[in-house]
Protein backbone atom coordinates (compact mmCIF):
# COMPACT_ATOMS: atom_id res chain seq x y z
CA UNK A 1 0.00 0.00 0.00
CA UNK A 2 1.67 3.58 -0.98
CA UNK A 3 -0.70 6.66 -0.84
CA UNK A 4 0.49 8.54 -3.48
CA UNK A 5 -0.17 12.10 -4.55
CA UNK A 6 1.08 13.68 -8.34
CA UNK A 7 0.78 16.77 -9.68
CA UNK A 8 0.89 19.07 -12.63
CA UNK A 9 -1.96 20.31 -15.43
CA UNK A 10 -1.83 18.50 -18.51
CA UNK A 11 -0.71 15.10 -17.39
CA UNK A 12 -3.04 14.87 -14.41
CA UNK A 13 -5.80 16.38 -16.88
CA UNK A 14 -5.08 13.99 -19.61
CA UNK A 15 -4.82 10.82 -17.16
CA UNK A 16 -8.08 12.38 -15.74
CA UNK A 17 -10.25 12.78 -19.21
CA UNK A 18 -9.25 9.20 -20.65
CA UNK A 19 -10.29 7.64 -17.20
CA UNK A 20 -13.60 9.85 -17.47
CA UNK A 21 -14.09 8.81 -21.16
CA UNK A 22 -14.00 5.65 -20.75
CA UNK A 23 -16.28 5.09 -17.94
CA UNK A 24 -18.30 7.87 -19.13
CA UNK A 25 -18.18 9.99 -16.41
CA UNK A 26 -19.67 13.88 -16.52
CA UNK A 27 -16.63 15.35 -15.81
CA UNK A 28 -17.04 18.73 -17.13
CA UNK A 29 -21.10 20.15 -17.08
CA UNK A 30 -22.07 23.36 -18.64
CA UNK A 31 -25.06 25.06 -17.09
CA UNK A 32 -26.45 27.87 -18.66
CA UNK A 33 -28.45 29.56 -15.50
CA UNK A 34 -30.82 31.57 -17.95
CA UNK A 35 -31.45 32.29 -21.33
CA UNK A 36 -32.37 36.25 -20.51
CA UNK A 37 -29.83 38.97 -21.24
CA UNK A 38 -29.11 42.52 -20.82
CA UNK A 39 -27.27 42.61 -24.03
CA UNK A 40 -28.45 41.87 -27.67
CA UNK A 41 -25.35 40.35 -29.08
CA UNK A 42 -26.45 40.74 -32.85
CA UNK A 43 -25.03 36.93 -33.38
CA UNK A 44 -26.27 35.35 -30.00
CA UNK A 45 -27.89 31.58 -30.73
CA UNK A 46 -30.05 31.82 -27.70
CA UNK A 47 -33.84 33.19 -27.51
CA UNK A 48 -33.89 35.46 -24.59
CA UNK A 49 -37.62 34.73 -23.78
CA UNK A 50 -38.02 33.14 -20.11
CA UNK A 51 -39.57 30.02 -20.82
CA UNK A 52 -39.65 28.56 -17.42
CA UNK A 53 -35.97 28.42 -15.53
CA UNK A 54 -35.08 26.03 -13.22
CA UNK A 55 -36.47 27.04 -9.80
CA UNK A 56 -33.56 27.64 -7.17
CA UNK A 57 -34.45 24.15 -5.47
CA UNK A 58 -34.12 22.50 -8.93
CA UNK A 59 -30.75 24.08 -9.91
CA UNK A 60 -29.72 22.97 -5.99
CA UNK A 61 -31.03 19.68 -6.64
CA UNK A 62 -29.06 19.58 -9.91
CA UNK A 63 -25.69 20.07 -8.70
CA UNK A 64 -26.31 17.66 -5.84
CA UNK A 65 -26.50 15.27 -8.42
CA UNK A 66 -23.77 16.61 -10.89
CA UNK A 67 -21.93 16.16 -7.39
CA UNK A 68 -22.86 12.43 -6.81
CA UNK A 69 -22.23 12.04 -10.38
CA UNK A 70 -18.35 12.67 -10.21
CA UNK A 71 -18.65 16.10 -11.79
CA UNK A 72 -15.73 18.54 -11.20
CA UNK A 73 -15.86 21.19 -13.57
CA UNK A 74 -18.63 23.33 -13.53
CA UNK A 75 -19.48 26.43 -15.82
CA UNK A 76 -22.46 28.49 -15.10
CA UNK A 77 -23.33 30.67 -18.03
CA UNK A 78 -25.84 32.48 -19.66
CA UNK A 79 -27.52 34.53 -21.05
CA UNK A 80 -26.41 36.90 -18.45
CA UNK A 81 -26.16 35.33 -14.93
CA UNK A 82 -25.84 37.98 -13.05
CA UNK A 83 -29.82 38.31 -14.05
CA UNK A 84 -30.78 35.34 -11.89
CA UNK A 85 -31.32 36.83 -8.26
CA UNK A 86 -30.29 33.82 -6.27
CA UNK A 87 -26.83 33.63 -7.79
CA UNK A 88 -25.03 33.84 -5.19
CA UNK A 89 -27.07 30.89 -3.73
CA UNK A 90 -26.56 28.68 -6.38
CA UNK A 91 -22.80 29.66 -6.20
CA UNK A 92 -22.97 28.87 -2.59
CA UNK A 93 -24.28 25.41 -3.06
CA UNK A 94 -21.60 25.02 -5.50
CA UNK A 95 -18.57 25.55 -3.57
CA UNK A 96 -20.28 23.76 -0.68
CA UNK A 97 -19.97 20.40 -3.08
CA UNK A 98 -16.28 21.20 -4.36
CA UNK A 99 -17.49 21.77 -7.55
CA UNK A 100 -14.50 23.59 -9.59
CA UNK A 101 -16.32 26.80 -10.75
CA UNK A 102 -16.46 29.18 -13.65
CA UNK A 103 -18.97 31.62 -14.82
CA UNK A 104 -19.25 33.27 -18.29
CA UNK A 105 -20.63 36.73 -18.03
CA UNK A 106 -20.68 39.78 -20.24
CA UNK A 107 -19.56 41.91 -16.90
CA UNK A 108 -22.04 44.69 -17.25
CA UNK A 109 -23.33 43.93 -13.63
CA UNK A 110 -20.39 43.46 -11.93
CA UNK A 111 -19.29 45.62 -8.98
CA UNK A 112 -16.70 45.44 -6.10
CA UNK A 113 -18.91 44.15 -4.03
CA UNK A 114 -19.93 41.32 -6.22
CA UNK A 115 -16.57 40.60 -7.28
CA UNK A 116 -15.93 40.13 -3.89
CA UNK A 117 -18.65 37.70 -3.29
CA UNK A 118 -17.69 35.41 -6.08
CA UNK A 119 -14.51 35.54 -4.69
CA UNK A 120 -15.74 34.49 -1.60
CA UNK A 121 -17.62 31.72 -2.81
CA UNK A 122 -14.40 30.05 -4.53
CA UNK A 123 -15.40 31.44 -8.47
CA UNK A 124 -12.08 30.32 -9.94
CA UNK A 125 -12.27 32.10 -13.60
CA UNK A 126 -14.70 34.22 -14.76
CA UNK A 127 -14.51 34.45 -18.77
CA UNK A 128 -16.01 37.68 -20.28
CA UNK A 129 -17.13 38.54 -23.74
CA UNK A 130 -15.13 40.74 -25.51
CA UNK A 131 -15.22 42.32 -29.28
CA UNK A 132 -13.45 44.84 -30.04
CA UNK A 133 -11.37 47.50 -28.36
CA UNK A 134 -13.14 50.05 -30.17
CA UNK A 135 -16.39 51.52 -28.09
CA UNK A 136 -18.31 51.49 -31.59
CA UNK A 137 -17.83 47.99 -32.71
CA UNK A 138 -18.47 46.13 -29.76
CA UNK A 139 -21.56 48.64 -28.81
CA UNK A 140 -22.72 47.65 -32.10
CA UNK A 141 -22.49 43.67 -31.73
CA UNK A 142 -24.27 44.30 -28.44
CA UNK A 143 -26.58 47.23 -29.01
CA UNK A 144 -26.15 48.00 -25.77
CA UNK A 145 -24.24 51.89 -25.78
CA UNK A 146 -21.22 51.82 -23.21
CA UNK A 147 -21.45 48.27 -22.84
CA UNK A 148 -17.76 47.69 -23.58
CA UNK A 149 -16.59 50.63 -21.28
CA UNK A 150 -18.75 48.84 -18.51
CA UNK A 151 -17.48 45.39 -19.28
CA UNK A 152 -14.10 46.56 -19.25
CA UNK A 153 -14.44 48.65 -16.13
CA UNK A 154 -15.14 44.98 -14.74
CA UNK A 155 -11.62 43.09 -15.06
CA UNK A 156 -9.27 44.65 -12.90
CA UNK A 157 -12.38 44.69 -10.25
CA UNK A 158 -12.45 41.06 -10.89
CA UNK A 159 -8.88 41.07 -10.79
CA UNK A 160 -8.59 42.59 -7.56
CA UNK A 161 -10.90 40.08 -6.01
CA UNK A 162 -8.41 36.94 -6.85
CA UNK A 163 -10.80 36.11 -9.88
CA UNK A 164 -8.99 34.76 -12.68
CA UNK A 165 -10.10 36.62 -15.90
CA UNK A 166 -10.22 35.17 -19.63
CA UNK A 167 -11.40 37.29 -22.52
CA UNK A 168 -13.71 35.58 -24.93
CA UNK A 169 -13.75 36.69 -28.24
CA UNK A 170 -16.12 35.59 -31.18
CA UNK A 171 -15.39 36.92 -34.54
CA UNK A 172 -17.59 37.73 -37.07
CA UNK A 173 -17.98 40.16 -39.93
CA UNK A 174 -18.36 43.14 -38.04
CA UNK A 175 -15.28 42.54 -35.64
CA UNK A 176 -12.89 40.62 -37.59
CA UNK A 177 -10.83 43.94 -38.27
CA UNK A 178 -10.56 43.99 -34.65
CA UNK A 179 -8.95 40.88 -33.92
CA UNK A 180 -5.61 42.76 -33.06
CA UNK A 181 -7.04 45.09 -30.57
CA UNK A 182 -8.56 42.21 -28.09
CA UNK A 183 -4.88 40.53 -28.43
CA UNK A 184 -3.52 44.06 -27.26
CA UNK A 185 -6.36 44.52 -24.88
CA UNK A 186 -5.78 41.35 -23.16
CA UNK A 187 -2.12 41.32 -23.22
CA UNK A 188 -1.97 44.89 -21.79
CA UNK A 189 -4.41 43.46 -19.11
CA UNK A 190 -2.68 40.01 -18.65
CA UNK A 191 -5.25 37.88 -19.15
CA UNK A 192 -5.30 34.95 -21.40
CA UNK A 193 -7.86 35.11 -24.07
CA UNK A 194 -9.60 33.18 -27.08
CA UNK A 195 -10.82 34.20 -29.94
CA UNK A 196 -13.55 32.04 -31.09
CA UNK A 197 -14.08 31.48 -35.10
CA UNK A 198 -17.20 29.81 -34.74
CA UNK A 199 -20.89 31.56 -35.43
CA UNK A 200 -23.35 29.43 -34.45
CA UNK A 201 -27.10 29.14 -35.75
CA UNK A 202 -29.70 29.77 -33.41
CA UNK A 203 -30.36 26.33 -31.12
CA UNK A 204 -33.65 26.06 -32.71
CA UNK A 205 -32.01 25.55 -35.59
CA UNK A 206 -32.64 28.74 -37.84
CA UNK A 207 -29.86 30.42 -39.69
CA UNK A 208 -29.79 33.95 -38.71
CA UNK A 209 -26.78 34.35 -37.02
CA UNK A 210 -25.02 32.72 -40.03
CA UNK A 211 -25.68 35.94 -41.85
CA UNK A 212 -22.17 37.24 -39.07
CA UNK A 213 -20.17 34.72 -39.66
CA UNK A 214 -16.91 36.09 -41.11
CA UNK A 215 -16.19 34.34 -44.80
CA UNK A 216 -13.19 32.39 -44.50
CA UNK A 217 -10.72 33.95 -46.83
CA UNK A 218 -11.41 36.70 -44.74
CA UNK A 219 -9.95 34.86 -41.89
CA UNK A 220 -6.59 34.94 -43.03
CA UNK A 221 -4.90 36.91 -41.46
CA UNK A 222 -6.03 35.08 -38.27
CA UNK A 223 -5.04 31.87 -38.90
CA UNK A 224 -1.77 33.56 -40.59
CA UNK A 225 -1.21 34.95 -37.00
CA UNK A 226 1.99 33.69 -35.42
CA UNK A 227 0.51 35.17 -32.28
CA UNK A 228 -1.96 32.63 -32.01
CA UNK A 229 -1.69 28.44 -32.25
CA UNK A 230 -4.66 29.03 -34.84
CA UNK A 231 -3.61 25.63 -37.04
CA UNK A 232 -3.96 23.67 -33.93
CA UNK A 233 -7.01 22.54 -32.03
CA UNK A 234 -5.95 24.44 -28.37
CA UNK A 235 -7.16 23.06 -24.93
CA UNK A 236 -10.27 25.80 -24.34
CA UNK A 237 -12.29 26.02 -21.32
CA UNK A 238 -14.99 23.79 -23.52
CA UNK A 239 -13.13 21.16 -20.74
CA UNK A 240 -11.76 23.55 -18.06
CA UNK A 241 -8.68 22.99 -18.16
CA UNK A 242 -6.77 24.47 -15.33
CA UNK A 243 -3.63 26.49 -17.20
CA UNK A 244 -0.86 26.90 -15.07
CA UNK A 245 1.06 27.67 -18.24
CA UNK A 246 0.58 27.69 -22.04
CA UNK A 247 -0.08 30.37 -24.11
CA UNK A 248 -1.87 33.48 -23.73
CA UNK A 249 -3.81 33.13 -26.62
CA UNK A 250 -5.20 30.99 -28.74
CA UNK A 251 -7.97 30.75 -32.07
CA UNK A 252 -10.06 28.00 -32.47
CA UNK A 253 -12.87 27.14 -34.63
CA UNK A 254 -15.18 24.77 -32.84
CA UNK A 255 -13.36 24.61 -28.98
CA UNK A 256 -10.89 21.72 -27.31
CA UNK A 257 -9.36 19.16 -27.69
CA UNK A 258 -6.61 17.20 -25.74
CA UNK A 259 -5.03 14.03 -27.27
CA UNK A 260 -6.77 12.05 -24.58
CA UNK A 261 -9.69 11.96 -26.60
CA UNK A 262 -7.94 9.95 -29.31
CA UNK A 263 -11.01 8.82 -32.24
CA UNK A 264 -13.75 10.53 -30.58
CA UNK A 265 -15.09 13.54 -32.24
CA UNK A 266 -14.74 15.30 -28.99
CA UNK A 267 -15.99 15.52 -25.50
CA UNK A 268 -19.66 16.04 -25.71
CA UNK A 269 -21.73 12.83 -24.16
CA UNK A 270 -18.50 11.26 -22.80
CA UNK A 271 -17.37 13.05 -20.54
CA UNK A 272 -18.92 16.98 -20.90
CA UNK A 273 -22.40 17.81 -21.23
CA UNK A 274 -24.69 20.78 -20.89
CA UNK A 275 -27.64 21.98 -19.44
CA UNK A 276 -30.36 24.78 -20.08
CA UNK A 277 -32.28 26.88 -17.79
CA UNK A 278 -35.14 24.56 -18.39
CA UNK A 279 -33.43 21.33 -17.37
CA UNK A 280 -32.84 19.90 -20.71
CA UNK A 281 -29.67 18.07 -20.67
CA UNK A 282 -27.84 18.25 -23.77
CA UNK A 283 -24.69 16.51 -25.73
CA UNK A 284 -23.28 20.33 -26.09
CA UNK A 285 -24.95 23.60 -25.82
CA UNK A 286 -23.94 22.90 -29.66
CA UNK A 287 -25.35 20.10 -30.07
CA UNK A 288 -29.18 20.85 -29.53
CA UNK A 289 -30.83 16.95 -28.95
CA UNK A 290 -32.28 17.03 -25.88
CA UNK A 291 -31.08 13.64 -24.25
CA UNK A 292 -34.08 13.95 -21.49
CA UNK A 293 -35.08 16.61 -19.07
CA UNK A 294 -34.37 16.70 -15.37
CA UNK A 295 -37.66 18.02 -14.53
CA UNK A 296 -38.96 14.92 -15.08
CA UNK A 297 -35.26 12.32 -15.13
CA UNK A 298 -32.59 12.32 -12.79
CA UNK A 299 -29.42 13.08 -14.05
CA UNK A 300 -27.88 9.58 -13.82
CA UNK A 301 -30.61 8.23 -15.39
CA UNK A 302 -30.01 10.44 -18.67
CA UNK A 303 -26.47 10.12 -18.49
CA UNK A 304 -26.14 6.58 -18.51
CA UNK A 305 -28.96 5.26 -19.93
CA UNK A 306 -30.18 8.08 -23.09
CA UNK A 307 -30.72 6.77 -26.67
CA UNK A 308 -28.87 9.89 -27.82
CA UNK A 309 -25.96 9.50 -25.41
CA UNK A 310 -25.75 6.12 -26.87
CA UNK A 311 -25.58 6.65 -29.95
CA UNK A 312 -23.00 9.71 -29.85
CA UNK A 313 -20.69 7.74 -27.67
CA UNK A 314 -20.56 5.07 -30.50
CA UNK A 315 -19.56 7.02 -33.12
CA UNK A 316 -15.09 7.12 -33.55
CA UNK A 317 -13.93 9.57 -36.04
CA UNK A 318 -12.34 6.93 -38.09
CA UNK A 319 -15.38 5.54 -39.01
CA UNK A 320 -17.05 8.28 -40.40
CA UNK A 321 -18.00 8.18 -43.97
CA UNK A 322 -16.56 10.70 -45.44
CA UNK A 323 -14.02 12.43 -42.84
CA UNK A 324 -12.49 9.48 -41.95
CA UNK A 325 -11.04 9.09 -45.95
CA UNK A 326 -9.51 12.95 -45.75
CA UNK A 327 -6.22 13.32 -46.16
CA UNK A 328 -6.21 17.21 -44.64
CA UNK A 329 -8.24 15.43 -41.37
CA UNK A 330 -5.64 16.57 -38.78
CA UNK A 331 -6.34 20.49 -39.96
CA UNK A 332 -9.98 19.84 -39.41
CA UNK A 333 -11.75 21.01 -35.75
CA UNK A 334 -14.87 19.28 -37.22
CA UNK A 335 -17.67 19.81 -35.04
CA UNK A 336 -20.77 16.99 -34.56
CA UNK A 337 -23.24 19.74 -33.79
CA UNK A 338 -22.59 21.71 -36.30
CA UNK A 339 -22.48 19.11 -38.69
CA UNK A 340 -25.63 18.06 -37.76
CA UNK A 341 -26.89 21.72 -37.62
CA UNK A 342 -25.15 22.98 -40.76
CA UNK A 343 -25.08 19.88 -42.48
CA UNK A 344 -28.04 17.62 -41.63
CA UNK A 345 -26.05 14.90 -40.15
CA UNK A 346 -24.27 14.29 -37.21
CA UNK A 347 -21.68 12.08 -39.09
CA UNK A 348 -21.16 13.85 -42.07
CA UNK A 349 -19.13 16.40 -43.33
CA UNK A 350 -19.83 20.34 -43.41
CA UNK A 351 -18.92 22.85 -45.76
CA UNK A 352 -17.52 25.31 -43.28
CA UNK A 353 -15.24 23.05 -41.40
CA UNK A 354 -13.88 21.71 -44.57
CA UNK A 355 -12.81 25.11 -46.03
CA UNK A 356 -11.40 25.84 -43.14
CA UNK A 357 -9.06 22.57 -43.24
CA UNK A 358 -7.95 23.45 -46.28
CA UNK A 359 -6.99 26.67 -45.41
CA UNK A 360 -4.98 25.80 -42.58
CA UNK A 361 -3.82 23.24 -44.20
CA UNK A 362 -2.39 25.48 -47.45
CA UNK A 363 -0.82 27.61 -44.52
CA UNK A 364 1.29 25.14 -43.32
CA UNK A 365 2.65 24.27 -46.47
CA UNK A 366 0.42 21.82 -47.87
CA UNK A 367 -0.38 21.88 -51.87
CA UNK A 368 -3.10 22.20 -52.79
CA UNK A 369 -5.12 20.63 -49.90
CA UNK A 370 -8.89 19.31 -50.93
CA UNK A 371 -11.10 17.90 -48.42
CA UNK A 372 -12.55 14.62 -48.57
CA UNK A 373 -15.82 16.11 -49.00
CA UNK A 374 -14.95 18.49 -51.53
CA UNK A 375 -12.76 15.95 -53.34
CA UNK A 376 -15.48 13.21 -53.55
CA UNK A 377 -17.87 16.12 -54.70
CA UNK A 378 -15.23 17.17 -57.53
CA UNK A 379 -14.87 13.15 -58.53
CA UNK A 380 -19.22 12.80 -58.40
CA UNK A 381 -19.45 15.97 -60.66
CA UNK A 382 -16.83 14.76 -62.82
CA UNK A 383 -18.40 11.33 -63.06
CA UNK A 384 -21.80 13.02 -64.07
CA UNK A 385 -20.68 15.10 -66.91
CA UNK A 386 -20.53 12.51 -69.67
CA UNK A 387 -24.04 11.69 -68.50
CA UNK A 388 -25.41 15.27 -67.76
CA UNK A 389 -23.82 15.88 -71.62
CA UNK A 390 -25.76 13.19 -72.94
CA UNK A 391 -29.27 14.93 -71.34
CA UNK A 392 -28.31 17.81 -72.96
CA UNK A 393 -27.19 16.74 -76.61
CA UNK A 394 -30.58 14.86 -76.17
CA UNK A 395 -32.95 17.66 -75.51
CA UNK A 396 -31.06 19.37 -77.48
CA UNK A 397 -31.64 16.39 -80.36
CA UNK A 398 -35.50 16.43 -79.46
CA UNK A 399 -35.81 20.16 -79.79
CA UNK A 400 -34.71 19.81 -83.19
CA UNK B 1 6.84 14.04 11.12
CA UNK B 2 7.54 17.16 12.69
CA UNK B 3 3.80 18.30 13.77
CA UNK B 4 2.80 17.07 17.55
CA UNK B 5 0.49 14.06 18.19
CA UNK B 6 -2.23 16.01 19.09
CA UNK B 7 -2.32 17.95 15.87
CA UNK B 8 -5.25 17.40 13.67
CA UNK B 9 -6.13 17.82 10.15
CA UNK B 10 -8.26 19.24 8.08
CA UNK B 11 -8.42 19.98 3.99
CA UNK B 12 -8.18 23.64 2.76
CA UNK B 13 -11.47 24.90 2.28
CA UNK B 14 -11.09 26.51 -1.16
CA UNK B 15 -10.32 23.74 -2.63
CA UNK B 16 -12.13 21.88 -5.73
CA UNK B 17 -12.42 18.41 -5.44
CA UNK B 18 -13.78 15.07 -6.51
CA UNK B 19 -13.61 11.49 -6.28
CA UNK B 20 -13.68 9.65 -9.52
CA UNK B 21 -13.79 6.13 -9.56
CA UNK B 22 -11.64 5.70 -6.38
CA UNK B 23 -9.47 7.99 -7.34
CA UNK B 24 -9.20 11.91 -6.30
CA UNK B 25 -8.56 14.97 -8.42
CA UNK B 26 -8.31 18.13 -6.30
CA UNK B 27 -7.63 21.67 -8.05
CA UNK B 28 -5.95 24.75 -6.56
CA UNK B 29 -7.79 27.69 -7.29
CA UNK B 30 -5.42 30.51 -6.94
CA UNK B 31 -2.41 28.42 -9.19
CA UNK B 32 -4.55 26.39 -11.25
CA UNK B 33 -2.66 23.48 -10.55
CA UNK B 34 -4.21 19.76 -10.61
CA UNK B 35 -3.36 17.53 -8.21
CA UNK B 36 -4.24 13.32 -8.07
CA UNK B 37 -4.97 10.95 -5.43
CA UNK B 38 -4.83 7.39 -5.51
CA UNK B 39 -6.82 5.29 -3.82
CA UNK B 40 -5.34 4.67 -0.61
CA UNK B 41 -4.48 8.73 -0.68
CA UNK B 42 -8.14 9.18 -1.71
CA UNK B 43 -9.41 6.91 1.41
CA UNK B 44 -7.00 9.36 3.45
CA UNK B 45 -8.28 12.47 2.02
CA UNK B 46 -12.15 11.06 2.65
CA UNK B 47 -10.74 10.67 6.26
CA UNK B 48 -9.61 14.08 6.59
CA UNK B 49 -12.38 15.78 8.45
CA UNK B 50 -10.70 18.84 10.69
CA UNK B 51 -10.96 16.19 13.93
CA UNK B 52 -8.53 13.48 13.22
CA UNK B 53 -4.26 13.19 13.74
CA UNK B 54 -2.55 11.27 11.68
CA UNK B 55 -1.94 8.58 14.18
CA UNK B 56 -5.94 8.34 14.06
CA UNK B 57 -5.81 8.69 10.32
CA UNK B 58 -3.15 5.88 10.05
CA UNK B 59 -5.11 3.66 12.54
CA UNK B 60 -8.03 3.72 10.16
CA UNK B 61 -5.50 2.36 7.25
CA UNK B 62 -4.48 -0.18 9.59
CA UNK B 63 -8.47 -0.97 9.69
CA UNK B 64 -9.01 -1.28 5.88
CA UNK B 65 -5.94 -2.23 4.04
CA UNK B 66 -4.03 -5.36 5.17
CA UNK B 67 -0.86 -3.18 6.37
CA UNK B 68 1.39 -3.23 9.48
CA UNK B 69 0.55 -0.50 11.85
CA UNK B 70 4.13 1.52 11.15
CA UNK B 71 4.09 1.15 7.40
CA UNK B 72 0.56 2.90 7.65
CA UNK B 73 1.57 5.79 10.20
CA UNK B 74 4.77 6.49 8.09
CA UNK B 75 2.34 6.42 4.58
CA UNK B 76 0.05 8.49 6.29
CA UNK B 77 2.32 11.25 7.68
CA UNK B 78 3.70 11.09 4.40
CA UNK B 79 1.08 11.95 2.56
CA UNK B 80 0.07 14.72 4.89
CA UNK B 81 3.16 16.50 4.73
CA UNK B 82 3.37 16.46 1.17
CA UNK B 83 0.17 18.11 1.02
CA UNK B 84 0.60 20.00 3.87
CA UNK B 85 3.64 21.61 1.34
CA UNK B 86 0.89 22.08 -1.91
CA UNK B 87 -1.09 23.89 0.86
CA UNK B 88 -3.94 20.87 0.13
CA UNK B 89 -4.27 20.54 3.93
CA UNK B 90 -4.06 22.49 6.95
CA UNK B 91 -3.30 21.54 10.22
CA UNK B 92 -5.60 22.54 13.43
CA UNK B 93 -4.08 22.74 16.67
CA UNK B 94 -5.67 21.36 19.77
CA UNK B 95 -6.60 24.96 20.84
CA UNK B 96 -8.81 25.74 17.42
CA UNK B 97 -6.22 27.51 15.99
CA UNK B 98 -5.50 26.70 11.97
CA UNK B 99 -1.94 26.74 10.60
CA UNK B 100 -0.87 26.27 7.06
Amino acid sequence: MTASLSAGATPVMDRLISRTVEKHRPLSVHFDLTYRCNERCVHCYLDHDNHGELTTAECLQVLDDLARSGALFLTFSGGEIFLRPDLYEILAAARRLHFDISLKTNALLVTPERAARLGELGVRRVQISVYSDIPAVHDAITKVPGSLQRTLAAIPILLQHGLQVKLACPLMRENLLAYRGVMALAEKLGVPYILDLTITPMMDGSSGPLAHRASVSSLLPVLQDARLEACKPQPTSATARPESVGPLGSAVSSGIESPAYQDLPCSAGHNSCYISPYGDVFPCVQLPQAAGNLRREKFDDIWYHAPQLERLRAIRESQLPVCSRCEIRSYCERCPGLALMEGGNLLGAYERACALAEEKARLAGVVAPTSALHRERDRASVQTTPEAEFALLAADSNSD
Amino acid sequence: MSTPAAVVWQKNPDLAWREIDDETVIISPHDSVMHELNDTGSFLWKSIDGKKSAAELAELLVENYQVAPDVALSDAQALLEEMSSRKLVVTVSATGGVSP
